[in-house]
């Protein structure tokens, strides 16, 4: 069983894997990057949508109704890898590098390490700190200066929650590709096999 | 040297030149210029057309406009503009001179 998107693509509706729709999400972001006109980006996003869209239904039928990740990577494979579409510009480097999906990191809040908000889980996960540690902190900042709560509080009004697998691996600072993503499930798999073991 | 960039180079300057002679026969929206394309394999990824199109059009070389199509969305069907016209009968005849000189220079030994 997958969980799906429904995404709207050159102006029609898609239902699309979750894997398929990150696969797909990277691969237009990157074509993206490639750009920086930003009225010249618009318009080929925008072909390469309405394209995309047109090869996508030529796959789909009454039986067949979710795009999936082979459906996904057989029309990278026709539209081609980014730098050689961008390299049609005759420009070798993306205007801004591939790199910060690996290693640019968002802050959100991590529900599932939450005592209240997520708020210092989702910054633990930020600043590769134990999420224990803030805590203390916070706590300390409250008693010294009485700013702590208020913090605390403004932090869990502004900052999102990561809620979907996506978006916790921005929140680890984890590359956003199908494998991560199968890694991801895994671990979460094996952590709560390994719980429920102890329960017994 | 580095003769991939060449090539490339050169298969990009072509490919402008294509995309010029087949909307001069007919308005077109970009899946049909991308079949005429691969027919004659000028083509390898379709993505590479697209930058080309924008900046065709940009330059003021296309204009398009949308049309209703009998099966989905709407399609972006491109025209080639006077400015376009006198650009492709310009590069027409750098083209036939370009094939003479290069011709010229193998054949001579």
């Amino acid at each position: 069983m997958k969980k799906t998107f429904s995404v709207n693509l050159g102006n029609r509706v898609y239902n699309i894997d979750d894997d398929a729709y990150v696969r797909l999400r990277e691969y237009l972001d990157r074509i993206e990057s490639y750009f920086s006109d930003e009225k010249e980006r618009e318009d080929i996003i925008n072909d390469i949508e309405m394209r995309l869209s047109e090869l996508f239904s030529e796959r789909l039928s009454a039986n067949r109704q979710v795009i999936t990740l082979d459906d996904v990577a057989d029309a990278i494979r026709i539209m081609g890898d980014p730098s050689e579409i961008g390299g049609a510009k005759g420009k070798g480097e993306p205007y801004r590098s591939y790199e910060r999906y690996g290693t640019h990191r968002r802050l959100y809040r991590d529900p599932d390490t939450r005592v209240l908000g997520g708020v210092c889980g989702g910054l633990g996960a930020y600043l590769d700190v134990d999420p224990v540690i803030i805590r203390i902190i916070l706590v300390v900042l409250f008693f010294a200066f009485g700013v702590g709560l208020l913090v605390y509080l403004i932090m869990w009004i502004v900052v999102p929650e990561a809620r979907t697998t996506a978006q916790k691996l921005e929140m680890r600072g984890d590359p956003v590709n199908a494998s991560n993503i199968g890694n991801f499930f895994k671990e979460e798999f094996d952590s709560v096999k390994k719980s429920f073991k102890r329960k017994k | 040297m580095d003769f991939e960039n060449a090539k490339a180079q050169m298969r990009k300057g072509v490919l402008e030149f294509c995309i010029l002679s087949i909307l001069s026969k007919n308005d077109a929206y970009a899946t049909d210029i991308l079949n005429a394309l691969k027919k004659s394999e000028l083509i390898v990824v379709e993505g590479t057309l697209y930058p080309l199109l924008s900046r065709q059009k940009n330059a003021g070389l296309l204009s398009y406009r949308w049309e209703e199509s009998p099966q989905g969305p709407p399609r972006k069907y491109y025209a080639l503009t006077d400015k376009g016209r006198d650009v492709l009968k310009e590069l027409e005849s750098s083209w036939k001179d370009l094939i003479e000189a290069v011709d010229s220079i193998i054949h001579r030994n």
